[in-house]
């Protein structure tokens, strides 16, 4: 069961696709892709059991549809781009035909969960996957010494096929990746709430938010991005806030209105029913240039909603945890173990310190929070994000143009980044999204 | 191999050479343009230790124009509270805020960035690169290459490509020339200053390890 040690192995230690000059080293890929003992593995032409196709999660298009509002879904954007299912991307191997007598003194050890082999038109054939092969066809002179000997000892004859370079993403993938080359599926197992799917009471709170982001993202002259932070544990909004690129007057929120009472929100808007001249004009992240074009007199060309969110949540921060530290100032002297305290809270930078200052109540920047944004972020808000620690990301609309999680970048899928969001799409029902045109 | 060290290798050879890595271009003249450089890349090195010296990150900057500094910044992101508070964002909202009390128009002050010189300590993070092109600043000079959040060559290339809308007019991004490894070594000896502080055998306030009450 070669493959699927193989390509999985592929998957989660490079995770986005791998840029060029990446897979220069064969010895690193040997050990990325085949990090069992001796470096080969056994393949067998597995037809799917009856337990895999009863798996019930898919990771991509994995589609959560909230109760009470039927056609809003939530699609997972996964870290690496989709392939087309007919245009899995391959790579060259060496393999071998063995004799299914030796597959159990061939099979490393690690790959026995997967060791079936089927009748074939009356007879057992088995393959096994020897190592990488070069793009040139330049035969068994680049094959490492190792397997050299193996393929010597048991006088092997190896051939060079295809198989898939990443495992499967979803059911739909593995079956058609099993024509190449049979494997046993894994779904993902994340630990990330969503990705395996949400319980209709989250699914409930996330079209209940990104409606409120939608709303907010109204104003009288023209459609704006919107993003508001809140605390899935709690459903506390902890921030809220729209592009500040070009703010006229009705363009500013209306703290009173917006400040945690959904219901007055929606009313308002409902009943000033938004014209847009411009579709998407306004949004930051789509036309980050366009601040140097108008006439308004507030303006910054940097405030995208996000980043306004972020400085928010900041500013709330500082406001409810500054008396501890103030507190702390003037105790200094007599304990000693608040001082201590304090220096923790300020030195806080790596993650083995968020449980440090979550146990004194004040989590590490957005920790835990979710970010609803109407329109998927450019690259700087994408990565003020990533700084910011938020967990999860909701956006309404791709930005062909400049989205950095999935449309032009992919953060979400950077593996050298320091945090990493699970990023969704709220895919709105037709009527919601005429009314945003409107 | 990092930016740096990829100068340093081409100083040894002398003269005048132009190496080109990552679409980072690194020109290296030992003549007259060398010590300008040089000494703004000191300046922005003082605003890094002074967020050392605060307990932050210690990454500074300075904004130049026709040859004057105008703008300096530091991180500030444990003060704020607001990991988006790097020394570029500190430096380009001084600027902002200034030239809006002058009453510039938008377009002005879009007129003003573009004559804009930055010297950062070290490459601007994704954020950054993408704030810096938005902003459309002339030129960029960093000291060390940052592997993990670059967005001038090391991760993303955020510097390089402008975006227009089919009508023609910019509403993108302005790329931008990127220059590395000006006295990377002293942006990079100050990181590691500062990250032993967390060190439990060293002799001033340190980060504590984890103790769990």
């Amino acid at each position: 069961m070669a493959v699927i040690a193989f390509s999985g192995a592929s998957t989660r230690s490079s995770g986005s696709r791998p840029r060029s000059g990446d897979f220069n080293s064969r010895d690193l890929l040997l050990k990325r892709f085949l990090p069992c003992s001796p470096p080969y593995a056994i393949a067998s032409p597995v037809k799917p059991t009856a337990r895999d196709l009863r798996t019930p999660q898919l990771q991509l298009g994995n589609m959560n549809k909230c109760e009470e509002n039927k056609s809003w879904e939530i699609i997972h954007i996964p870290d690496k781009p989709p392939f087309p299912l007919h245009q899995q991307p391959t790579v060259k191997v060496y393999a071998a035909v063995i004799d299914p007598k030796h597959a159990n003194t061939l099979k490393p050890s690690s790959c026995q969960t997967s060791s079936k082999t089927r009748p074939n038109e009356g007879c057992i054939h088995l393959s096994v996957i020897l190592c990488l092969a070069g793009e040139s066809e330049s035969q068994l002179d680049n094959i490492p010494q190792e397997v050299v000997e193996f393929i010597n000892s048991y006088k092997l004859e190896t051939f060079i096929t295809k198989v898939c370079k990443y495992a499967p993403l979803s059911k739909e993938e593995w079956i058609e990746q099993c024509k190449i080359w049979p494997t046993s599926y894994h779904p993902p197992t994340y630990n990330i709430r969503g990705i395996t799917g949400f319980s209709k009471e989250e699914s409930n709170s996330v079209c209940t938010f990104m409606k409120q982001a939608l709303d907010l993202a109204k104003c009288e002259c023209q459609m704006m991005n919107a993003a508001i932070i809140i605390d899935p544990s709690t459903n506390e909004v902890i921030a809220e806030a729209r592009d500040q690129v070009n703010s006229c007057s009705c363009c500013s929120i209306n703290h009173e209105a917006t400040s945690q009472n959904h219901d007055k929100l929606l009313l308002n808007s409902s009943a000033t029913k938004p014209k847009l001249l411009n579709y998407g004009n306004g949004v930051s992240c789509l036309n980050p240039w366009k601040w140097s074009n108008q006439k308004s007199c507030a303006w910054h060309p940097l405030r995208h909603a996000a980043i306004v969110a972020i400085e928010n949540s900041s500013v709330r921060d500082k406001l409810l945890f500054h008396d501890n530290e103030h507190v702390a100032d003037n105790l200094d002297e007599t304990n000693p173990l608040l001082k201590k305290q304090k220096i923790k809270s300020i030195h806080v930078k790596n993650e083995e310190e968020v449980v440090n200052s979550q146990s004194n109540g004040r989590p590490y920047l957005c920790t835990g929070y979710d970010i609803y944004l109407v329109w998927e972020p450019c690259a700087m808000c994408a990565m003020a994000l990533v700084h910011q620690r938020v967990k999860c990301i909701f956006f309404a609309f791709p930005n062909k143009s400049d989205g950095a999680l999935g449309s032009v970048h992919r953060l979400q899928g950077e593996k050298s980044l320091n945090h990493h969001y699970a990023v969704f799409r709220v895919m709105l029902p037709q009527e919601s999204f005429d009314e945003c045109l409107m | 191999m990092s930016v740096g060290r990829l100068v340093e290798e081409s100083v040894k050879g002398m003269g005048s050479m132009h190496v080109k890595f990552a679409s980072v271009h690194i020109i290296i003249k030992m003549g007259e343009e060398m010590p300008e450089i040089v000494a703004f890349m000191k300046l922005a090195l003082e605003q890094a230790k002074i967020a050392f010296d605060n307990l932050e990150v210690p990454v500074g900057c300075v904004i130049v124009m026709d040859g004057k500094v105008i703008s300096c910044g530091r991180n500030r992101t444990n003060e704020t509270r607001n990991a988006t508070r790097h020394a570029e964002m500190e430096a380009i909202d001084v600027l902002l805020e200034e030239w809006k009390e002058k009453g510039l128009t938008k377009h002005e002050v879009a007129d003003m960035f573009s004559k804009c010189y930055l010297y950062v300590t070290c490459e601007p993070c994704i954020m950054c690169a993408s704030a810096l092109s938005f902003i459309g600043i002339k030129e960029v000079y960093y000291g060390c290459s940052n592997d993990k959040f670059g967005g001038c060559g090391s991760i993303l290339s955020l510097h390089t490509n402008t975006t227009t809308s089919d009508s023609g007019e910019d509403v993108g991004r302005k790329s931008y020339k990127c220059t590395g490894g000006i006295m990377g070594e002293e942006a990079v000896s100050l990181f590691r200053n500062f990250y032993e502080l967390g060190n439990p055998n060293a002799p001033k306030p340190h980060r504590q390890p984890i103790q769990q009450p």
